[in-house]
Formats: C-alpha cells, sequence, structure tokens
C-alpha cells in the first residue's frame, strides 16, 4: 500500500503501473491500426498496405458522401446522446435518493430495471417498434428510438447511483436538516456534490451507451440513422477509410475535452485552494 | 415521506414501463402463439417451448454463451480491480488520477463496430501481430486461432465490455476513507490483508454492479460473437436473431423469456452474495 | 431532353403554378407534350417528402439528390441491414414510404398487405423491363430457372386490394424492379493457381482452412447446395425449396466440413468479404461482384469464377408502402417512373449491377462503359466508379463476359424455403456446431 507521504514507492507500485500500461496498451493497440489507416491516400482501402498518405478521408468526412450520411447521422447521435444522457442523469439520481428507503413498489422497480437491462435488445427495440404503430405514431430517433435506448441507460444509471448510495453517510444530510436547511436546500447544497462523481459517472455511461447503442435502436428507429446503425449499413457496400478517419477524429476529440476539462478544474482547485484554505483547514 | 419517495422514483418506473413494460407484455403474449409460413397466429400453444427444452441446441448455446460470460467476467474482473486499485491508491494528485482514468474511457467514445473490426487486421494471418511473432522468430507459421476463433471472440469482448466494470469498481473504491486503510497499515497489516478484509469488502458494491453489467452484456450479445467468431461460434441471442431475421417471432420471443429468466437468475445469485439495497440502507 | 432543359422546364412551370394558372399547368400534364419530370404540378409538391428504405448497394444517397433535384419533391435514402429492414416493413410500415428490397421479401410482405400494387398503366417503362421479371423468361422465349424465388413468381397479384400471388401477369405489379446480378466464387488466382470450374471446389480439401460462405442463412445454405450438388452428394428437388430431408442431408455435410476445418468464417457484410479475400484469410468464397472489384482496385489479384453449374442470382425491388395515399401516393408513382428513367441505371451499372431497364440506363453511360459493363467487351479506356475512382484497367474484360451470357446461366434465385422455419433452426446448429 502506497502511503500519501512515505517516499519510496513500494515494488507493488510498479507492478501495478506496469498492469495498467499493458490494459492502455490492449485499448489503444489494435485501434493504432484504424489511426494509421486513416490517413490512407484517396486510392487506399481499409486494409494495410497504405497507397498513400493523406489527409482526404478526413475531408471526405465533412463533405459529400458517396454511400452514407455521416454527418447527419453523427449529430442525431450525438444529440440523441445527450438528451439520453439527460434524462437518465436526473431519472437515476431522484431514482437514487428513492431508493434509500424501502417504499411500496420499490422491489418491483428494482426488478424491473433489472430485466429491462437483460431483455435481448433486439425484441425490445421491435417492441418499442410495435406499439408506436399501434398508437399511430411515426417512430423517430427522437420518440421511440429515445424510449428504446433509455430501456438501455436507465438500468445502469439506478445501479451506478446504488454503489454511489452505498455507505453514504447520512450524518451530513443529517446534520445540514439540524442547522435549519430545507429538504432542496440539503439537497443542493449537502447531497449534490457528494454525489457530485457518481453523476459524472452515469453521465459517462449515458452517453456512451446511447453513442454506442446498436440493436435496440436498431428497429425503432424511425427514418433517420444513428451512427452506429449508418455505419453497420454502410458495410453492406464498398466503404472507405472514411470510416476510420471518424474513429481517429473521435479520439483525438475526446482527448482535447479530456485536456480542457482537466486544465480548467485544475484552475478552478487552484483559486480556490487559494481563496479558501482557512475552510479547507477546518475539514 | 412514502410519498415523496414514490414521486422522486416516478420518472424512472414510468419510462421503464412505458418502454419496457408494454414491450415485454407483448414478448411473453407472443411467445405462446403459433405461426406459419407467412402470420403470426393468435391462439395459446406451448409449442415454442416445448421445442425449445426439447432440442440440445437450446442446452448447447446455453452452454457456449455461459462459457463466454464467466471467462470474460472473470478477466474484466481481475482488469477492473486491479486498474481501478492502482488509479486509486497509487495515482496522485487527484488530477492525474482522473486524467488516466478517463484515458481508459476514451476508447469507448469510438463506435462498437469500428472498434471491433480493428481486431481484424490486428489478428488476422497476415495481421500485425502475427507478422511481429514471425519476425521476432517465435513461430514460423501465423497462429490461426488468433481471429475467427473463442480467442478472438473473448478478447473483443473484454476490449468492449471492460470500462463497465472499472467504473462502478472505481466508484465504489474511490470513497474508502483513506484513514482506515493508513489505521490498518499503522496497525501492522499486511498489503494483501488491507486489500482482503478492507478494500474488497468496502468496494464490494461496485464489484457486484460490474459483474451485473457485464454478465449482462455479455448474456445478451449477438454481434461480437458473429463477428469475431466469423460466424462458427453461436450465442442464445445470436440463434434469436435469425430467427428474428426472418419474421419468426414466436419461437424468438419464448427464447428470450427464457433467456430473461436465466440472466436473472444469475442476477440473482450475485445480489444473494452482495446485497445492493441493504448497502444502501447501511 | 437534357438536364438543362428539364430545370428550365421546371422553372416555367413553377412560374405558372404561382401565378395560379394551374388549368394551364394541368393541360400541359395532361397532353403529354412533356416527356421529362416532373409531371405533377399541385403547388405544394415542394413539401412532400418520400423515404426510401433499403440496403446501401441499392438505397444510394447520390440517386436521392439527383430525383430531389429532377422531380422538385424530396427524396431521402436510409440504409439498413437486411434482416432490420424485413422487420421494420412488416411491423411498422408506416415508418417507411417506398420498401427497397430483395424480390423473396414479397413472399412476407404481400400476404400481409403492407405494400400498394403499383397500377402498371401509370408506370411507362413496363414494355422495355428485362422478361426475366415480367414474364419469367429470356428474350428468346426459354423459361428462368424457377429455384428458388424466381421474381416473376412474386411480381403480380390480381388486383388493387388483392394480397394473393397472380400466377400470370396483371395490371398490378408487388415491385418495379431495380438491382440485380449473377453471383458466384471469388476467387485468389495466385494463391489457388489453377483455374476453378465448379461450385464443388468450395468443398476441396485442398482449400482447408481457405474457403468461407455467406452467414445468411438461406443464402449462404444455398451456396452450399451448389457445392453438395456438384459434388454429386445430393441431388435437390429444389434447392431453393428443400425439403426437411435434404436439409438434414446438407446441414450434415456442412457440419462435417466444419469440424474438420474447411471454412475460414462466414461473412456478413460486404466489407468482411472483401477483407477477407485481401488479407489471404480467404481464397475461395461466395461473394458479390463489386466485391472482387473492390479486391481488384486494391492491386489484389482476384476473379469472379464463371462456373459450369450457373450462377445463384438476387434481384431487388422498390414498392410504395400501403400507407400512401393522394400527392404523396403521386409522387410515388412520379418517382418510379423517374428511378427507371435512366440516370439510376447508369449509376449503379458504374458499381456492377444491372438495371431492369437497360434501354434507359445505356443513354446515361458512354459507350466503353457499355461495352464493358453489358456487352463483355474489352474495355478501351480505364472503367471508373461513379466517383471516379479507377475500377478496372484498360483492356480487362468483365468476368462471366455480357449480360446475357451471365444473367443467361442463374441455377437458383436468393429464397425463402417453405420450410424456413426449420432451415433456421438447423442452421442455428451448424453455426454453434
Amino acid at each position: 500500500m502506497h502511503r500519501p507521504g512515505s517516499g519510496r514507492r513500494p515494488w507493488t507500485f510498479y507492478a501495478l503501473a506496469a498492469f495498467f500500461g499493458l490494459y492502455v496498451l490492449f485499448l489503444y493497440g489494435p485501434m493504432s491500426a484504424i489511426f494509421i489507416l486513416s490517413f490512407q491516400g484517396p486510392t487506399g482501402g481499409l486494409t494495410f498496405p497504405m497507397n498513400g498518405v493523406s489527409l482526404h478521408w478526413f475531408g471526405a468526412l465533412f463533405g459529400q458522401q458517396r454511400t452514407g450520411d455521416f454527418a447527419g447521422s453523427f449529430t442525431r447521435s450525438i444529440l440523441l446522446a445527450v438528451i439520453v444522457l439527460s434524462i437518465t442523469v436526473a431519472a437515476s439520481v431522484m431514482a437514487g435518493l428513492a431508493f434509500r428507503r424501502r417504499f411500496l413498489g420499490s422491489t418491483l422497480v428494482f426488478y424491473m430495471a433489472i430485466f429491462s437491462l437483460i431483455i435481448p435488445g433486439l425484441l425490445l427495440g421491435l417492441g418499442v417498434g410495435l406499439m408506436f404503430q399501434f398508437l399511430g405514431i411515426k417512430p423517430a430517433w427522437y420518440s421511440s428510438a429515445l424510449g428504446a435506448q433509455l430501456t438501455w441507460t436507465l438500468p445502469f444509471g439506478l445501479l451506478i447511483m446504488f454503489a454511489v448510495f452505498s455507505r453514504f453517510n447520512p450524518f451530513y444530510e443529517e446534520a445540514a436538516r439540524d442547522l435549519g436547511a430545507g429538504y432542496g436546500q440539503t439537497l443542493w447544497n449537502v447531497v449534490l456534490p457528494i454525489l457530485l462523481p457518481g453523476i459524472i459517472a452515469v453521465a459517462l455511461f449515458g452517453f456512451t451507451l446511447s453513442y454506442d447503442e446498436f440493436p435496440r435502436t436498431l428497429i425503432p428507429i424511425g427514418s433517420r440513422n444513428t451512427l452506429p446503425l449508418e455505419i453497420w449499413a454502410m458495410t453492406t457496400n464498398v466503404t472507405s477509410p472514411a470510416l476510420y478517419a471518424l474513429g481517429t477524429l473521435t479520439t483525438a476529440v475526446s482527448f482535447v475535452v479530456i485536456a480542457v476539462a482537466l486544465t480548467s478544474i485544475a484552475l478552478i482547485q487552484r483559486r480556490r485552494t487559494r481563496r479558501g484554505t482557512r475552510t479547507d483547514a477546518g475539514d | 415521506m412514502t410519498r415523496l419517495h414514490h414521486l422522486l422514483a416516478a420518472p424512472l418506473a414510468c419510462l421503464l414501463l412505458v418502454f419496457f413494460g408494454v414491450p415485454l407484455v407483448l414478448v411473453v403474449t407472443v411467445s405462446f402463439f403459433d405461426f406459419d409460413q407467412f402470420d403470426i397466429i393468435p391462439t395459446f400453444v406451448l409449442t415454442n417451448y416445448l421445442e425449445l427444452f426439447g432440442s440440445s441446441l437450446t442446452y448447447s448455446l446455453y452452454a457456449n454463451t455461459v462459457k463466454y460470460a464467466v471467462i470474460v467476467w472473470a478477466l474484466t474482473l481481475v482488469i477492473g480491480f486491479t486498474v481501478s486499485y492502482f488509479l486509486v491508491f497509487h495515482v496522485r494528485p487527484f488530477l492525474l488520477q482522473l486524467a488516466l482514468f478517463l484515458v481508459c474511457t476514451v476508447p469507448f467514445w469510438t463506435s462498437n463496430v469500428i472498434r471491433m473490426i480493428s481486431w481484424i487486421p490486428f489478428l488476422g494471418r497476415n495481421g500485425i501481430f502475427n507478422q511481429s511473432l514471425i519476425a521476432l522468430g517465435i513461430v514460423d507459421q501465423p497462429l490461426e486461432f488468433l481471429l475467427f476463433s473463442d480467442f478472438a471472440v473473448v478478447i473483443a469482448y473484454v476490449h468492449l465490455f471492460s470500462l463497465f466494470m472499472i467504473v462502478p469498481i472505481f466508484n465504489s473504491m474511490a470513497r474508502i476513507d483513506p484513514a482506515v486503510i493508513e489505521a490498518a497499515v499503522d496497525a501492522g497489516a499486511g498489503r494483501f490483508r488491507v486489500i482482503r478484509e478492507i478494500v474488497v469488502p468496502l468496494s464490494k458494491t461496485g464489484i457486484a454492479m460490474g459483474s451485473i453489467f457485464v454478465v449482462a452484456l455479455v448474456m445478451g450479445d449477438f454481434f461480437v460473437v458473429k463477428i469475431m467468431s466469423g460466424g462458427q461460434s453461436a450465442s442464445v441471442v445470436l440463434a434469436m436473431s435469425n430467427e428474428i431475421a426472418v419474421l419468426q417471432y414466436p419461437p424468438a420471443a419464448a427464447s428470450a423469456v427464457v433467456l430473461l429468466l436465466v440472466v436473472t437468475a444469475m442476477v440473482v445469485g450475485i445480489l444473494r452474495i452482495v446485497d445492493v439495497r441493504r448497502e444502501l440502507a447501511g | 431532353m437534357s438536364a438543362k432543359n428539364k430545370t428550365l422546364r421546371r422553372q416555367l412551370s413553377r412560374r405558372e403554378v404561382l401565378k395560379g394558372a394551374a388549368a394551364t399547368a394541368g393541360m400541359l400534364a395532361a397532353s403529354g407534350a412533356i416527356g421529362g419530370f416532373p409531371t405533377i404540378w399541385a403547388q405544394n409538391i415542394k413539401d412532400v417528402k418520400l423515404v426510401q428504405v433499403g440496403g446501401s448497394y441499392s438505397a444510394i444517397i447520390d440517386i436521392a439528390r439527383q430525383a430531389s433535384k429532377d422531380l422538385g419533391f424530396q427524396v431521402e435514402m436510409q440504409t439498413g441491414a437486411h434482416d432490420a429492414l424485413l422487420n421494420r416493413f412488416v411491423t411498422q410500415p408506416n415508418s417507411v414510404d417506398i420498401a427497397d428490397m430483395e424480390y423473396f421479401f414479397l413472399l412476407h410482405l404481400v400476404p400481409r398487405g403492407v405494400l400498394h400494387p403499383i397500377d402498371l398503366k401509370k408506370y411507362k417503362w413496363w414494355d422495355k423491363v428485362v422478361p426475366i421479371f415480367t414474364k419469367g423468361e429470356y428474350p428468346d422465349g426459354r423459361k428462368v430457372s424457377t429455384e428458388g424465388v424466381l421474381p416473376f413468381e412474386v411480381q403480380y397479384v390480381d388486383g388493387p386490394e388483392s394480397t394473393k400471388f397472380s400466377k400470370r401477369p396483371t395490371q398490378w405489379a408487388n415491385g418495379i424492379p431495380t438491382v440485380y446480378n449473377a453471383d458466384t466464387l471469388g476467387i485468389r488466382p495466385d494463391i489457388v493457381k489453377r483455374p476453378i470450374e465448379h461450385w464443388r471446389e468450395l468443398l476441396n480439401p485442398e482449400f482447408k482452412g481457405k474457403s468461407a460462405i455467406l452467414d445468411v442463412p438461406s443464402i449462404g445454405i444455398m451456396d452450399a447446395a451448389m457445392a453438395i450438388e456438384s459434388r454429386g452428394d445430393i441431388k435437390y428437388g429444389d434447392k431453393g425449396n428443400m425439403t426437411k430431408e435434404e436439409i438434414d442431408k446438407t446441414i450434415k455435410i456442412l457440419i462435417d466440413a466444419k469440424k474438420s476445418g474447411q471454412f475460414r468464417a462466414f461473412w456478413t457484410t460486404f466489407d468482411e468479404s472483401v477483407n477477407l479475400m485481401a488479407s489471404g484469410e480467404v481464397v475461395i468464397q461466395s461473394m458479390w461482384s463489386p466485391a472482387v472489384t473492390a479486391v481488384r482496385s486494391r492491386g489484389i489479384p482476384c476473379y469472379y469464377a464463371p462456373l459450369k453449374e450457373g450462377y445463384r442470382a438476387w434481384a431487388s425491388c422498390i414498392a410504395p408502402m400501403r400507407h400512401l395515399k393522394g400527392l404523396k401516393l403521386d409522387a410515388a408513382y412520379e418517382y418510379l417512373n423517374w428511378y427507371q428513367s435512366g440516370w439510376q441505371g447508369g449509376f449503379i451499372a458504374k458499381q456492377g449491377y444491372y438495371s431492369s431497364v437497360p434501354e434507359t440506363a445505356k443513354k446515361f453511360m458512354t459507350a466503353d462503359e457499355w461495352g464493358y459493363w453489358y456487352d463483355g467487351k474489352p474495355a478501351k479506356g480505364d472503367i471508373k466508379d461513379p466517383y471516379g475512382t479507377l475500377m478496372e484497367k484498360a483492356g480487362q474484360v468483365r468476368d462471366g463476359g455480357s449480360f446475357w451470357e451471365r444473367m443467361g446461366k442463374v441455377a437458383c434465385w436468393n429464397t425463402l424455403m417453405d420450410e424456413n422455419r426449420y432451415m433456421v433452426r438447423k442452421w442455428n446448429e451448424f453455426v454453434s456446431a
């Protein structure tokens, strides 16, 4: 166990760091092929060898597409993922708060969430599509597909909130209320900040799960595709390295976003420590 | 107070009721229907279930899928625990910890389809890995089992699903009070004893969540197994998807109902060991 | 009519409509004085949107763009995987305006009444459509193979409200044929090093661990049947509609072959087949024609073997959905007529598929392109795809020769069997064996 300030790092640190390094290599290793191949020359294909080096396929991403509509489906996927994320975070946090006590029907809701997580996605999508057909509502990515995706993200959100709330010390809440804070005030000023890392995790999951969702979205999608559906459909025709350019671009943008986020957190923290050393010391 | 709790749970419950409840009722109903070449016949028959249980195919499908689930669960658990442990207890400051954690999540924002396809040029007969092995003189013939095999399927599963183990475990571990561990170390507890008696028990909620996620993901998959085995291995849902592809809904629905019960049993098993809801009260 | 003329005429008509001279416009349309498009003059036509849903090899975005430009209303394309499409058409027919699908889908869709039978009086190219579709015959009167689902068998219904297939031509068509082709085995000549002339080579132990078939049960089993019949193991009554006994025997042979390691993989998507071949994982497999070209365009030798037993053919069609009404239905007819007026035919020909009205497609191809793709002549110049990428170098001849040499040797069609339920079950056994 590494103890902060104990100076020399134990051997386990190096062993674990090596393990972590290998895992990261495992994650990115096969993707390196994607990164390299996305710089194919204009006549290049999806496999090695490279036919020249160019930025052609990155340009192709934004220009008129051949077989697919990358720009459109990408925008839809991002939008949908943001909507799913928002609903998932709101509904799961609320439900997480509710589940701290047993209430009438809590077991039912819990098992409904578990079932919803494990029902085969294709069939669920089929069911949602049928429901819309019966109701006479036109299925669309922002209605039926959104609903189908929520059956996937909500259970994740709820279970993560369980992990977050477990051993959440109600002492803080009680203390706040003893000091005269109302329920809303306690929630906003005391509970939510403590839950923040968990909420970020739920948001992360909500976004990723929606952005990548395939089987549930496949059938109730309506008449415009999300990105995974578009990509999959494209593979039934001549696909181009634009597919890989998209992967490279996504990764690059993710890194930029992370870097920006971390830098700003660092700046905020530094400012806070400068301003609030006194309050921190009393902790 | 209960009314408040009902109100808080209502959005989630209602969304699930509409978008999951209705389809579920449809699936269960259709599983008792009969069908012919052209249409579904709404009666009440048990043939779909009888056929399902009477066929050796069902058992071999379950054997195969459960095999994948167990292997992938074990691997992702080891990865999830180790990676989280390293990040939480060995990486300072907090920002670096967060940065490394996010490095693990970035690949998950590239579409699953693309990520899966990326293994193929890597593991193939003339792929990067085999070529390097040959160049290094480790083997003279390319290793064929690397691609279109159980090995490839498991590798892809671990690649795609390990995040679902890391996130909950990381979350649980991050909230272990360092003071508890320091106290134990001061009291002379060894490294592994601390892990066994403090870290594992205190992160078991995360472990349980991650296990539920991974098991549910693998048991419900048809896509990875189809592509990575080169169509030479099957899972329960893959067989079901072949039925759905030709509109044979009743047997597919029956198969889904059985799968639902089997996976629920697995989840209940996990919850027996770690009751996540009791943990909440604690 | 030139594109420029067309645009002019449309602008003219718009202005007239705007002036409120609907009567004049109506007269113009009725008189048939205008051969081009558009022929609908409703003021709100530009608000109409048609969504065509199909596979990405036929629901191509360029076609939608061109149609929208020529017709004055919006056409959108949505692409999807085969199985998802069929499920969509059946369970959510209202989410689709124009279904774009393989012919055997009609066996599922027509009895369920989700399609709008096409009144051939309103369709102007029917007498120009290749007789394989309209009569089930070749131009010389020979009958086309009926193994599997010959498009002609599902082409007609009795009347506008009927859900029953008609055995002979009527005024009501279930779909307008669009793209089609004759499939066979793709070969890597640099590795195989000898001519391949029979389907049975797919199962030849010489290619152990290096052969592949398609992982779509109803099509994969047909490829297997072609190979098994060619080897002389089974004589099928109808490969496209096997008996249970035939399915059992076929699957048993397949399982034995799989256990002995004959197959490297089964492919699902176009890309997979290209990558399997290009990377040398596989040297002999059933493929689509453009996939062979795609392998070759990467500088890797590959050819489409014309086999003695003939080809396994497939064909796609487009059909308006039942829910279309009024102006939208008129627009759909307008679109169907536009579809076969040549632009689309020329476009897909350059991807290696055939048009069902070759006559109009010809106008949108150069003489050299026509010679290469349809006439089986050596290319005089380089052959390019619709986007200008080099496909074949000058001097190349299309594998299998001319249009009629290829389509004249169809042994069977993509299919939906009566014993489908049983077949899917057995196929699942094969995959998990």
